[in-house]
Order: structure tokens, then sequence, then C-alpha cells
């Protein structure tokens, strides 16, 4: 286990130098946590919390040194209802506390996750409309495939770990502006009873592909997630 | 200062669930992969004397409340196969994943007639054939398609949407005949981290 920790850690520090060098480039810390409650009749009400302190930038006022800044905080809450078990829609506000930029979200989602032979499959198409003060509202269209694989046996049972690997583009219109960003995403998870999960991921987010100014930012992130 | 306080805010929960993360247990039923050498001797040559070719075997142990069993899954001739054997590596039952077409027309017809009372919808996702039998019966069976002291059964896995509109996972095992002989709930772990 000593050895998995110490190869994520060394791969972290490899991405960040190669990345830091080129283009703009931030990393940090990026805590998140939801809460599920489940309802009567397949439904179910999500808050979640998602919270992002850069630690390393390779632009602005404390370019290149160790810091450790609030970027956003961002609070969410969907209302789920399951149309059967593998799959669900949602709907979802969202907002974001950011310097200067506090921003309200409204969320649109279809997910699907269907149990393979070992492992568990997701799908997500999500639609969202960004609301900032001073700036044109932006719509986006994201598409998230996600992949869970139990690490000990092929299902996952409390107390053993599991391996999630999951990708995200996203399109996005904000005033006539076509824009592409990628998210990429490896986590290491446990599922500690069977209401909870402990995730330590790596974030790797890419974005302004069209526009000027492309930019990489890599994420530790820790994830909680409890279900009642 | 609204800064200061957001992170105590994460970062308190976080160290208190990492701590409860390392203390926590819960229930005892589990599926754990397992390195060859600790399968019992019986249930390995079980294996090689009944299959000519398996792709990518792999064993587990299955631990519940009151003991422990064996079970390897593997490739054969283009089919899915878990083969279950008890705590001392004798053969229990094979199972081997096939379509709902590839069963006969009669056994579907009792599948569907079991299942229509209980649901308004259902819909089959895995379906394994199951047969058992004594060791040397199961392996002629494998070896010379004989039936004899064979006891086939059906083991899906599947939807159902009930009266009151809700639908959940079930597994059910059938008879040859299609007649229902037990079904229990499937629990399906949270999903949040993958939809949210």
């Amino acid at each position: 286990m000593e050895r998995f920790y110490l190869v994520l850690f060394f791969l972290f520090l490899n991405i960040a130098n190669s990345l830091g060098q080129k283009h703009q480039f931030f990393s940090g810390f990026f805590p998140e946590a939801a809460i599920t409650k489940k309802l009567k009749n397949d439904q179910k009400i999500i808050v979640k919390i998602e919270h992002q302190d850069i630690l390393y930038n390779n632009s602005g006022e404390q370019k290149d040194e160790f810091q450790f800044t609030h970027y956003r905080t961002d609070l969410m809450a969907f209302y789920d209802l399951k149309l059967n078990p593998s799959k669900s829609i949602a709907v979802g506000l969202f907002h974001r506390i950011q310097d200067g930029a506090n921003a309200n979200r409204l969320i649109q989602q279809f997910a699907s996750v269907n149990r393979l032979r070992g492992m568990k499959l997701a799908h997500r198409f999500r639609t969202d409309q960004t609301f900032t003060k001073g700036e044109a509202a932006e719509i986006r269209l994201r598409y998230r495939v996600a992949t869970e694989i139990p690490l000990s046996g092929s299902t996952l049972d409390p107390g053993e770990h599991y391996l999630v690997l999951s990708n995200e583009p996203i399109f996005s219109l904000q005033d006539g502006e076509f824009e592409i960003e990628n998210r990429l995403v490896f986590s290491f998870g446990k599922l500690i009873q069977s209401s909870q999960k402990l995730e330590w991921s790596i974030d790797y987010r890419t974005d302004k592909f069209i526009q000027e100014g492309f930019r990489t930012r890599l994420w530790a992130k820790v994830g909680y997630f409890y279900s009642f | 200062m609204i800064n200061h306080l957001l992170r105590l805010l994460f970062i308190l929960p976080f160290l208190w669930v990492f701590s409860q993360a390392a203390m926590a247990q819960d229930k005892m039923e589990r599926e754990l992969r397992i390195k060859e050498i600790e399968v019992p001797k019986e249930a390995k040559e079980w294996i090689s004397d009944t299959f000519e070719t398996t792709k990518r075997l792999k064993w587990y142990q299955e631990i519940y409340e009151s003991g422990y069993s064996f079970e390897a899954k593997f490739k054969s001739k283009g089919k899915f196969y878990s083969v279950e054997f008890d705590s001392l590596g004798l053969i229990q039952d094979v199972e081997i994943e096939i379509d709902f077409k590839e069963i006969p027309r009669d056994v579907r017809t009792g599948l569907e007639k079991e299942l229509s009372p209980d649901y308004k919808k259902s819909d089959i996702k895995r379906l394994q054939i199951q047969y058992s039998g004594a060791s040397e019966d199961l392996k002629d069976f494998f070896h010379k398609n004989s039936f004899k002291r064979i006891l086939t059964r059906y083991e899906i896995e599947y939807i159902g949407l009930d009266e009151k509109g809700v639908s959940e996972f079930w597994e059910g095992l059938f008879s040859d005949e299609g007649k229902l002989i037990r079904k229990r709930k499937i629990v399906v772990t949270p999903s949040e981290n993958l939809v949210f």
C-alpha cells in the first residue's frame, strides 16, 4: 500500500512539474463531500460541497510560490428520481463562492449505472446554465463515463478498496464563443460501510482548447460520500 | 477571514472521516480474490480434470457469517463459468452464463409466468444455468453430456417493477421447469461517487 501512495505522489509531482513549464497551470487540494438522503418512491436529495485551495500557481501574484489560496467553494443540491435500478434523472442548484466571480447554476442530468461482470460502468449526461454577475450566461453540455473496479473480488463489499477511472469532456457556449474542457480523474477508494465511501483522487483538468490561454489544473482530491 | 473559516469547515470534517474510516467495520459477508496456492487441492484438481481449457482462471473465497466457500471464475469455449466448492474443496455447483434465448421455450414461458404476478414489468439482466450433482456425475456431464443425476436450475438477475411503481434488482433461483425456488433482493452499493 505504501508503494501505491509513493507512485501516486511521484506521478502527481511529475505531471505538475512537466505541465507547469509551458502554459497556465495551477495545482492544489480539493476536498469534496456528498450526503444523500433517500426519500420514498425512489427519490433522493443529494447535497454536495466542493472546495478548492491552490497550493502552486505558475502565474499571478504569488507566481511559483508555495501558497494556500482559496480558489472556489461550490455548494450543490440535487433532486434525483430513479427511473429503474440503473437509470436516473436529476435536477440541481449550484452556488459558487469565488473571489469576484460568485455564480449560480442550474443543472439537469440523466445517468445510468450498469453492473457488469466485476465492475460498474456509469454514463452521465448533463446540461447546465451558469449565471455570473457581469458576464453572459454560459451553457454547457457534459458527458462523463466512469468505471468502478473492486480490488478484492468481483463485487465491492464493505471494508474493501476500489479504483475509479473517469473522463468527462465539457462543451460550453458563452457569448457566442465555443469552448472545450476535459476532466480526467483517477481515484482510489474504500467502501467504509455499505453507505459510506472515501476516495483519494488525482483530478486533471484541461480547458481553453479553442480560445486563448490553454490551461491545466491538477488537483489532489479527497472525497467522502454518505448515503442514508 | 471567510477563507480561513471555509478552510476550517472543510478540513476538520475530513480529519474526522479519516479517523472513522480507519476503524470502521461492517457485515462479514465478503468475496475475496485469493491466490491459487490458498485453494484446496481437491478443487484445483476438479477444475483441471473437468475442463480441458480455462481462460483467465481466478479464485475467490466467499466468507459468510457461518463459514466460507471457494469459487473459480473463468472463460471456457466462449462462455463465462463460475464453479463453487465448499470449504474442503468439494464441488457444489457449476454456473454458466447464457442468453435468455438459449433456454428451452417451456422454461422461458415458466419463468415469465412466475415473474408476471409479482411485477408489472421485469427485465432479465443476467442469466446463469446451474448444474449440481455428485463430483463424478458432474464430470460425466461435462465430458459425455450425460444428464444422469444432474440437477439443472436457472439463476437470474432481473429488475422487477412492482405494483407500487418500485423497481429493484432481484436474484432468483428457478427450477428446470421455470418455477421459482427462492429469491433475494440484490443490495447495490451507492453510486453517488460515479453520478454526482
